[in-house]
């Protein structure tokens, strides 16, 4: 017999979607789906707005990762006017880019996953959770809780508030960085350094080499994202690189602009979220994923001292390239650690402080693309304009988006390996969410219960009868 | 230190109404107030430096305004964090959390949109003169102390 089992909602994500696991008549795992099942419909609100309205606009999108649509909107927008931002502006947009990665690692690794990692798998879902995690690990959640303040505060100190600073613009920023400001936020870097430190050692003597980030979700895909020009780890400007399984090179040194060569996008009925492909492959397969896996296995060195030592060592546990989905925790922390090392060197950059952040012009360009990488993996925002900068056509490729196939082969290998005889229990469960919950997914800013939300699964049989029920609350 | 914290979203109608009623107390010596859209774990730093914390927050429904103590703990964390949560947050991260009270204004519409309903505003004046005796009660007692 044939039966269905539905995990709905996915609890710890932003925004909601759910995961159907198709077990044969043998009971075992014939398909595993990631559903999103919400729509959110901003490429069409996009039109009839103007180039300019655009990033407050596209902020909105989300309340996690507002910096990254306001920062990639710029950057199309700057394409638009066609102007050189003054190097300032670049310098700002940087250092915001580095403390929104900041705290959204920091969100996604202490309060979202390292209930799981911490308290176990299978420990009581009713306890699994940040509430929890301080009861058990005090010293780590204060040290978490405080590197999250520290990106949001840097936020807010450039653009005036921590969620949606309508800041970034075509051309540049609206307010150049004040002396004190600047000051302050380089106070902070050194304590949010010591906490990463913590945090990376305590992740390497424990998790590392556990069960789960060793052999649940490993597979090979190609891996997408910016690099500088000589290779280096990028997150805002550089050039796309396409890499194989073992980091061989596909694509190198493409501009942004022309995305379209390399990726293009799918639908499925099922479920509302695009799927991005590698073109040259076709669809589906051409996976690939983003992120901080993403960016650690196409970069060839961070270009900072501490972050390159750990890439050496991380890929040294990987022997060589990474395809481990549990990987992104441990990615994502090297890169918390490189983000404040680039901190370090653009505070110390005195054009930071420069008074013109802004460069003004006309629509000088129809067309215009902004690709720079947001904490979840690339972030494309595509504008076509008519003569009076108002947008007529709006392509949005989000970072979750990219990932949308690999998210459906993760969850499908954790189930095959988990799942035997049809056999499946409440730990087993978290561990196929926690496939999803490693690529850290951001479906939108929706509002949804986590620990305590019910957890329905349903095992339903080929007439469409429910035969086992499991509840989680 | 006395903090009063204002809970909600002015794009959400009479949800705002709690940053409403924070931004219109006058200002008291040793009190801080902030208005936020959500409780976050990262409110627990404020918290840390307080002695009483005051969240003025909007209530579906209800007749009046209610000021009230709160005595529970929340032991689970939702996407949507309390009051009990924060506390209990503060209290197991940190060691200790201050004493707390919630003062519930009344709202009917909480669709998108800006500006409060007509209900919800009438009830902002009696917010205000609650949330100023609090404060002011807690002068009286810092001083005394």
């Amino acid at each position: 017999m044939e039966r269905e089992i539905r995990i709905e909602p996915v609890t710890r994500v932003e925004g909601h979607g759910k995961i159907t696991l198709h077990l044969d008549k043998k009971g075992g795992v014939r398909d595993a789906r990631f559903h999103v099942t919400e729509l959110r419909g901003f490429e069409e609100f996009c039109v009839g707005r103007t180039v300019w309205e655009m990033p407050a606009l596209t902020a909105r999108i989300c309340g996690i990762c507002p910096v990254s649509h306001i920062l990639a909107s710029a950057r199309a927008g700057d394409a638009i006017l066609a102007v050189r931002v003054p190097d300032a502006a670049h310098l700002l947009r940087r250092l915001m880019n580095l403390g929104q990665l900041v705290q959204s690692h920091a969100l996604s690794f202490f309060y979202l996953s390292a209930p799981d990692l911490f308290l176990g798998w299978a420990s009581d879902p009713a306890k699994r959770n940040v509430l929890g995690l301080a009861e058990a690990r005090g010293d780590l959640t204060r040290k978490g809780i405080r590197l999250r303040a520290f990106g949001q505060e840097t936020i807010e100190r450039l653009g005036g508030k921590r969620i949606h600073p309508a800041w970034a613009v075509p051309g540049g920023v609206s307010r150049p960085l004040g002396r004190a400001d600047r000051d302050w936020i380089a106070s902070q870097v050194p304590e949010a350094l010591d906490t990463i430190r913590t945090t990376l050692r305590l992740f390497k003597e424990t998790f590392a080499t556990a069960e789960e980030c060793t052999v649940l979700g490993d597979f090979p895909s190609l891996y997408v994202g910016l690099v500088t020009d000589d290779g280096a780890w990028e997150h805002y400007g550089g050039v796309l690189r396409v890499v194989d399984a073992k980091g061989k090179p596909l694509v190198d040194g493409l501009d942004p602009a022309r995305y379209e060569d390399v990726i293009g996008e799918a639908a499925e009925p099922w479920s509302y979220l695009k799927f991005p492909f590698y073109r040259p492959l076709g669809y589906p397969k051409g996976m690939y994923r983003v992120g901080p896996l993403g960016r650690l296995n196409v970069c060839d060195r961070f270009g900072t001292p501490e972050a390159d030592a750990e890439l050496e060592e991380f890929r040294a546990r990987g022997s060589g390239r990474s395809g481990r989905v549990f990987d992104y925790h441990y990615a994502r922390l090297i890169e918390i650690l490189a983000s404040l090392e680039q901190m370090k060197t653009v505070l110390e950059d005195e054009r930071l402080l420069a008074p013109r952040v802004r460069a003004e012009a006309g629509i000088n360009a129809e067309v215009g693309v902004g690709v720079h990488e947001a904490p979840r993996g690339t972030l494309i925002h595509h504008y076509w304009v008519d003569p009076n900068g108002v947008v007529t056509a709006a392509n949005l490729i989000v970072s979750t988006g990219h990932n949308n196939l690999a998210m459906n082969r993760s969850i499908l290998e954790i189930a095959r390996r988990t799942i035997k005889d049809g056999a499946f229990d409440e730990g087993i469960l978290n561990r196929i969410e926690g496939g999803i919950r490693a690529f850290d997914p951001c479906l939108s800013c929706s509002v949804h219960a986590l620990g305590r939300l019910p957890l329905e699964v349903e095992v339903v049989g080929p007439e469409g009868a429910v035969v086992q029920t499991l509840v989680r609350d | 230190m006395d903090l009063v914290i204002g809970i909600g979203n002015p794009l959400r109608q009479d949800d705002g109404i709690g940053p409403r009623v924070v931004e219109a107390l006058p200002v008291f010596p040793s009190a801080e107030a902030c208005v936020v859209c959500e409780l976050v774990p990262e409110l627990t730093l404020r918290l840390r430096g307080a002695r009483r914390v005051l969240f003025v927050d909007a209530e579906a429904g209800g007749a009046e305004t209610q000021l009230g103590r709160v005595t529970g703990r929340e032991s689970g964390w939702g996407h949507t964090l309390g009051p009990e949560g924060l506390l209990e947050l503060a209290a197991r991260a940190f060691g200790s959390a201050p004493d707390a009270w919630v003062l519930s204004v009344p709202g009917v519409n909480f669709g998108y949109g800006e500006g409060l309903s007509d209900r919800a505003e009438g009830f902002v004046p009696q917010a205000v003169e609650r949330a100023s005796r609090w404060l002011s009660e807690g002068q009286v007692s810092a001083d005394g102390a």
